[in-house]
């Protein structure tokens, strides 16, 4: 039996045994996957890391011993190339566990730490234990929206939400601080429902971390350069923009789109596996592009198979994603699946809807 | 100062490391590797790998052995073997490894080819005479010969005279490793008395024979290495006799501890998940078979890669057969045996 809510989108929710069937079914796939697993997934996340390795040596190289702009723009697009691969298939994916079974202690989720000022302990923990577990959830998830954007009627509207799509452009352009902070829940703080000192404790690596990449980017590197010194500091911080913008593109693709469901705690409580498989569904949405663009979105283009199996390696979903498009096709669940341009026009549309009041407010004042 | 993380990425050895290995796969500034030279058949389902390692690898002694990490099918997996030849003046070293059933290690140092690279530890452990007058005996079971040979080969080396009597098991002739090194060492050792033992043909080595064989067994030092019920018949044998302290063992960390059915199952909680562990079960294995991944070395109370933070419960140290305290305290996972409820942190 299949039920739809009433309301301009409609969340499927599957009962009895047909949920059983569908939770058994992607169960199977996860393992049929599961065993496959092996030598082609090392020798993939082992290339991965020698290109960024390869790339980021190019790239700053090129800024710190080349002249004039056509060498600049080369290594700005290196060092760019080089973070996003390192942040998204290499840094997120090694941080989920997904090559825990390698044994490789230099690509354990453990003790890996990524090249941007996102400690990796916060991000372990915002990100694997908070998002991936109650993803969508309003109030729970707190990637929803990154506690400054209304996405949602479940979210409070305030006069200043009215400048959401302002608050939004200064987040895309300074994406990894938003994710450094992202952890210490600094707007906890501030309504003072948090200690001086666990707050302390929260902001201590995020500032050692946030240092270190400081220090990297706009001191040594640039101070390594000599009297080249400016053209790597523009280079470094041209190559952290485009990565902001691109991997902040790319991650409000997944789960912001105009599609995508969201949950109330109530909805979640006493929640069984196979209720979490459809959550995890509806709340996400896939990119389709060639296969250099699932590359530089670290496969969180396909949005949807990762929230389902996060710990399986990424390249993986690329082969799930026919299987698990069919499931959700006899199961009559909506698979949220299109291009780059029509699916991030889709999000800043959806910003700029909930920047403005609901309409039940509206019609009263 | 040149370690500090304000200079990574330029002092992160793990970075050059990995360029280095990009030019040739043996050079690392962090791992200890080496490159397979020489494969050599010793007897059925024995192979002899010749390896030359890297500067990180640090020497050896006699007697000592490291891990040898390969990677299976991408994940990395490792066994202890011993050295099987004495430190050479060419930095060349040998082990020697028997095919075992069920033993993906063994199976995958056979299928090596000459000219691969391998990750091979530092040196481990101290397998060696501890005087060096009193007369001695060497008990050799089946690949218990490896470490022997190498201790033999470095007394032959230093133009040892010692009184030495080697007893070496095997099933077959074909099986009794080294026999034409053998007979070349016994021209350089007027001391050492060959003492082969075929139980396919005279029945298992067991104490009596060893008497038959060795009269004087009491009074000489014992070294000993063979499969975990041959080491046990002659520790009993030393230990009757009031002996013990004549004897130095090697085998290679935990023996194989079976689960009894019927064992009583422990909850434990690691790091967020739940799952039961039998006693007599290593938390490790136990683990795995929850689907967790913890990470692992060489899975037998060595490498103390598997370490973790015990925070409540006791456990049976399985190498030892030590209990632990009910509190917190660091447990390597491959050789701990829940004996309570457990809770531990990465």
């Amino acid at each position: 039996m299949t039920l739809k809510d009433p309301g301009m989108n409609t969340k499927t929710r599957l009962y009895g045994d047909q949920l059983a069937g569908f939770e058994a079914e992607l169960d199977a796939l996860r393992l049929s996957v599961l065993k496959q697993v092996g030598e082609p997934d090392a020798r993939h996340i082992r290339r991965m890391r020698g290109v960024v390795q390869g790339s980021a040596i190019a790239g700053r190289s090129l800024l710190m011993f080349g002249w004039g702009p056509i060498s600049w723009i080369a290594g700005v697009l290196s060092l760019a190339a080089a973070k996003i691969i390192e942040n998204m298939e290499v840094g997120h994916n090694v941080m989920h566990g997904q090559y825990d079974w390698m044994n490789d202690p230099s690509l354990h989720s453990a003790t890996y730490e990524w090249d941007i000022v996102c400690d990796g302990d916060h991000w372990r923990h915002s990100h694997n234990v908070e998002h991936h577990n109650h993803t969508n959830v309003i109030g729970k998830d707190h990637d929803f929206g990154y506690g400054m954007l209304r996405l949602s009627d479940e979210q409070r509207w305030s006069k200043a939400t009215l400048l959401q799509p302002l608050w939004y452009a200064l987040l895309a352009i300074n994406f990894q601080w938003g994710v450094a902070v992202h952890d210490i829940k600094i707007g906890r703080f501030l309504k003072g429902r948090m200690p001086r000192a666990e707050f302390r404790e929260r902001m201590r690596p995020f500032l050692r971390k946030a240092g270190r990449q400081l220090f990297k980017d706009y001191v040594l590197f640039p101070a390594l350069a000599f009297w080249q010194w400016p053209r790597v500091l523009l280079g470094n911080l041209a190559a952290n923009l485009i990565r902001n913008l691109w991997t902040n593109a790319i991650i409000f693709c997944g789960h912001f789109t105009e599609q995508v469901q969201t949950y109330t705690p109530r909805e979640v409580v006493d929640e069984t596996r196979g209720q979490w498989y459809l959550r995890q569904i509806q709340g996400s949405s896939n990119l389709e592009g060639g296969r250099w663009f699932h590359l530089l979105t670290g496969e969180l283009s396909y949005q949807i198979e990762h929230h389902l199996f996060p710990d399986l390696p990424a390249p993986r979903y690329v082969q799930m994603a026919p299987q698990v498009r069919e499931i959700c096709a006899r199961y009559g669940v909506h698979y949220n699946s299109g291009g780059f341009w029509k699916q991030y026009g889709g999000v800043l549309a959806r910003i700029l809807r909930y920047s403005l009041p609901p309409r039940a407010k509206l019609a009263a004042t | 100062m040149l370690r500090s993380p304000l200079l990574a990425p330029l002092n992160q050895a793990d970075a050059w490391s990995r360029l280095a290995g990009a030019v040739n796969p043996v050079w690392s500034l962090v791992e200890s590797r080496a490159r397979v030279v020489r494969m050599v058949d010793e007897a059925p389902g024995v192979l002899s790998l010749w390896l030359r390692p890297n500067r990180r690898f640090g020497g050896f002694q006699p007697g000592q052995h490291a891990l040898l990490e390969l990677d299976i099918n991408g994940a990395r997996q490792g066994r202890c073997f011993s050295f099987s030849s004495a430190p050479r003046a060419d930095g060349l070293v040998r082990i020697t490894i028997k095919r075992k059933q069920n033993g993906p290690v063994s199976a995958a140092a056979h299928a090596l080819r000459p000219g691969q690279v391998v990750r091979l530890g530092r040196a481990q452990g101290a397998f060696a005479p501890r005087t060096d007058h009193q007369p001695l005996l060497l008990l050799a079971a089946g690949s218990g010969m490896t470490p022997m040979m190498s201790l033999l080969e470095a007394m032959a080396d230093a133009g040892s005279r010692r009184d030495v009597v080697l007893v070496q098991s095997a099933s077959t002739p074909a099986e009794l490793l080294f026999a034409p090194a053998l007979d070349e060492l016994a021209a350089r050792l007027p001391g050492l008395r060959r003492e082969p033992h075929l139980s396919g043909a005279s029945g298992r080595l067991d104490a009596e024979a060893i008497v038959a064989r060795v009269p004087d067994w009491a009074l000489r030092e014992t070294l000993l290495c063979g499969p975990d019920g041959f080491m046990a018949m002659v520790e009993a044998m030393h230990a009757q006799a009031g002996v013990t302290g004549q004897l130095t063992s090697e085998s290679f960390g935990r023996r194989a501890a079976p689960v009894l059915p019927g064992a009583d199952f422990h909850a434990v909680s690691l790091s967020g998940a739940h799952f039961d562990v039998a006693s007599g079960q290593s938390l490790l294995e136990g683990a795995e078979a929850a689907g967790l991944q913890p990470r692992f070395g060489c899975r037998r109370g060595i490498c103390r890669s598997c370490q973790c933070r015990k925070l409540a419960g006791t456990v049976l140290n399985q190498l030892t057969g030590q209990v632990s305290g009910p509190g917190e305290e660091l447990i390597q996972l491959c050789i701990s045996t829940p004996q309570s409820a457990l809770e531990l942190a990465p």
